[in-house]
């Protein structure tokens, strides 16, 4: 099978990823964080690494920041519904994930969908600025659409809400491993991540990345503190980690973050680029298919690329490339707003995101299915 | 002398330990519940200057509860 729908999971696992992950299970199954006996300490050790990996990886400014949660919409929720907890008004793209979308909706807080472009960055931070208001609590833009691949200029955004005092949230989802992000650097209040895309981990662990401080929180329940007082803080990283941490994927995650540095953030990306930017000039010469971004210029996307064919719905497309053994993602990609911007809410698109371990020859031949596809529709 | 700093968890525990270390002391970790009057609680053991160390704990942001 060729896999190309890495924008939904990594869909190869290095080895040392699953070494990792079975070192956990064999050296280390005691809770950590809750016992004082050494192979509890040790695995509290074990994951205090990761944090520290993790928060090295990002540009955080301590270990204490990184928290872990079972995925990365747990951690947009904890964001978004402590933030907003004393009311007041967002700003977010319209480019979001509903795992941004949904959370915001449930507020009730007023929100502003601020519109972004393809083409120009400029016009997407104007926009934002533009959007803050005096009463704005937060702002939230994805770092990379999980529908059109758009980099976001994050940096600029950042720049933007520093100086408007205004708290900053990334949703990293698609970004996270896949493009630099540096909390620090890029003024981010809140990075949320989902380890098993970019970082190359297994599924079921996220990440929270606060700089700031979240004032309530979303789940209670045990973390090894306090336990004889009902009410939990909202410290980080605890009182962001209630009920027992999967050490086993947060051992992955720092292996994923190991394998990604030594190959290279950079290079990784480019060899991805490559096979993205092939299919997009290839699937542009087909008469009758329709792309939604201009040509994916590098720095401008990510290794994600929505398409359709003329009158077809994108499940069929998507059906007809795994009967020929190519695993894609047609339909809405859990995005409402990014198919609304991209007037595919009919339809939805057929998503294909490479991954740097896919090859050239697979790419040529998913195209030459598209194109078969494409001959067959027409005769 | 030996030094017990209460920290708000073993996350902190884990930072002021190796912070610690890094400057050269001897540093481990303890459980210590009963010295945390709500419950659950881990100690940095250490020899040393403690108003030295509290110092690099609070530059780092860890959390002290108590000082044994």
């Amino acid at each position: 099978m060729i896999y190309l729908d890495n924008a939904a999971t990594s869909g190869k696992k290095p080895e040392s990823v699953i070494k990792a992950v079975n070192y956990a299970l064999n050296n280390f199954s005691a809770n950590a964080g809750r016992g004082g006996y050494k192979l509890a300490v040790d695995a509290s050790n074990a994951i205090y690494r990761v944090r520290e990996k993790v928060s090295s990886f990002f540009g955080a400014s301590s270990p204490l920041k990184v928290a872990f949660c079972p995925n990365c919409t747990h951690a947009i929720n904890y964001v978004i519904k402590g933030v907003m907890s004393n009311g007041g008004h967002i700003a977010v793209s319209d480019l979001e994930h509903n795992a941004v979308m949904r959370p915001v909706y449930k507020t009730n807080c007023d929100y502003t969908v601020v519109e972004t472009s393809f083409t120009d960055d400029k016009i997407t931070t104007q926009n934002f600025e533009n959007a803050i208001r005096e009463d704005t609590r937060l702002v939230i833009c994805t770092a990379v659409s999980n529908v059109t691949g758009k980099i976001m200029p994050i940096r600029e955004i950042g720049e933007v809400c520093k100086r408007k005092g205004v708290l900053f949230l990334v949703d990293g989802a698609q970004g996270g491993g896949v493009v630099p992000i540096n909390v620090g650097k890029y003024n981010i209040d809140f990075l949320c991540i989902a380890s098993h895309k970019g970082l190359l981990s297994p599924m079921g662990t996220g990440i929270l990345i606060a700089e700031s401080d979240i004032p309530d929180t979303v789940i209670e329940g045990g973390n090894g503190i306090n336990s004889l007082e009902l009410k939990q803080d909202s410290e980080m990283p605890e009182g962001f980690e209630s009920g027992t941490l999967c050490l086993p994927n947060i051992m992955g995650i720092g292996a994923g973050i190991d394998f990604i540095s030594k190959i290279g953030i950079e290079e990784i990306y480019e060899k991805e680029m490559n096979i993205t930017s092939f299919f997009y000039e290839n699937l542009a010469e087909l008469k009758d298919v329709i792309l939604y971004t201009p040509y994916p210029e590098k720095l401008s996307f990510a290794p994600v690329l929505s398409f359709n064919i003329k009158e077809k719905h994108s499940e069929e497309i998507a059906e007809y490339l795994d009967k020929n053994g190519i695993a894609v993602r047609g339909g809405f990609h859990c995005s409402y707003s990014a198919h609304n911007k991209l007037n595919t809410t009919d339809v939805g698109t057929v998503r294909i995101s490479p991954s740097f371990l896919n090859s050239m020859n697979e790419a040529k031949y998913t195209v030459n299915v598209v194109k078969k596809y494409n001959l067959f529709l027409k005769s | 002398m030996e030094h017990k700093i209460i920290t708000g968890s073993i996350t902190h525990a884990t930072r002021g330990r190796d912070i610690l270390r890094t400057k050269g002391y001897k540093a481990n970790i303890e459980r210590k519940v009963s010295e945390n009057k709500s419950g659950c609680g881990y100690a940095v053991v250490f020899d040393g200057d403690l108003e030295k160390a509290l110092d690099l704990f609070r530059k780092a942001d860890v959390k002290i509860l108590k000082v044994i």
